[in-house]
């Protein structure tokens, strides 16, 4: 069961990446045409991720609480016998970062659900602070999901 | 109380659990501990039972009750002035910086 869920939260993790890169490209370098790969990924409608972003922050988070203990009696006690104390680190470090996401999240929706003039610079910094905290979570969680190959353990 | 005026507590909110979050997490003020090996529940912070406990799942319910707390009492003060969507940002963006230092022991070690 804790291999399914690990792997159903990983799964999610990549459609959220995909999902708020694209918008936050979309955001601090849109384009009118749609000529070209490049062109036609800046020029999608940011908006339209919004809820989809929002849920499956969510989503990805509540299955990360939920697997979470199995990390912190048994993952955490193997990389700190093995002395990989950044790895504890960086876990630290996500998890912080995944509750202040949480916290961001009802002014993510506000500042997009009627996007306006005053808004705009806060669209712009919460839309980079969430595509970072979920950029820096996911790199976190794949590479501790595979130290033991990464370190040769 | 209309929607338009709710949501100008929204940006308090965000400030203010990001704070409150990080004060918890320092002075670890946990609504709640768990305690993982044996699936129990606790209230406040205890101390280990049998193996580590968690206590990030009650930093969580005392950030969203703080900020909620926070956010009734500012919204007198609030419902007559613009929606300050910098302090939703902003503060959220410096307890991140700050996130980072705090945890910097481990990559020193």
């Amino acid at each position: 069961m804790a291999t399914f869920l690990v792997i159903l939260h990983g799964l999610l993790a990549v459609a959220l990446l995909g999902s708020i890169t694209h918008q936050a490209i979309a955001v601090v370098w849109p384009a009118q045409s749609k000529a070209g790969f490049v062109n036609a990924y800046r020029s999608v409608s940011s908006r339209a991720y919004v809820n989809a972003n929002i849920i499956l922050f969510l989503t990805v988070a509540a299955l990360g609480s939920v697997i979470y203990p199995i990390y912190r009696v048994w993952v955490r006690t193997y990389l700190e016998n093995a002395r990989l104390y950044p790895a504890v680190g960086s876990f630290e470090i996500k998890e912080q970062l995944i509750a202040l996401g949480l916290g961001l999240l009802p002014l993510y929706w506000l500042v997009w659900r009627r996007p306006e003039p005053a808004s705009t610079s806060a669209r712009t910094a919460v839309t980079l602070m969430l595509c970072f905290i979920v950029w820096f979570s996911f790199l976190v969680g794949h590479i501790l999901n595979n130290i033991r190959g990464f370190f040769g353990l | 109380m209309n929607n338009n005026k709710i949501e100008k507590v929204i940006p308090v909110f965000s400030a203010a659990f990001a704070l409150i979050y990080i004060v918890s997490v320092e002075l670890n003020w946990a609504l709640l501990t768990y305690h993982p090996k044996i699936h129990q529940w606790g209230w406040l912070v205890e101390p280990a039972r049998d193996g580590p406990p968690m206590y990030w799942y009650g930093w969580l319910v005392t950030s969203v009750l703080g900020a909620s707390a926070v956010s009734v009492v500012a919204w007198p003060f609030l419902k007559n002035r613009p929606t300050q969507y910098w302090l939703g940002w902003s503060v959220p963006l410096l307890v991140t910086f700050s996130v980072f230092y705090l945890f910097r022991e481990w990559f020193l070690r």
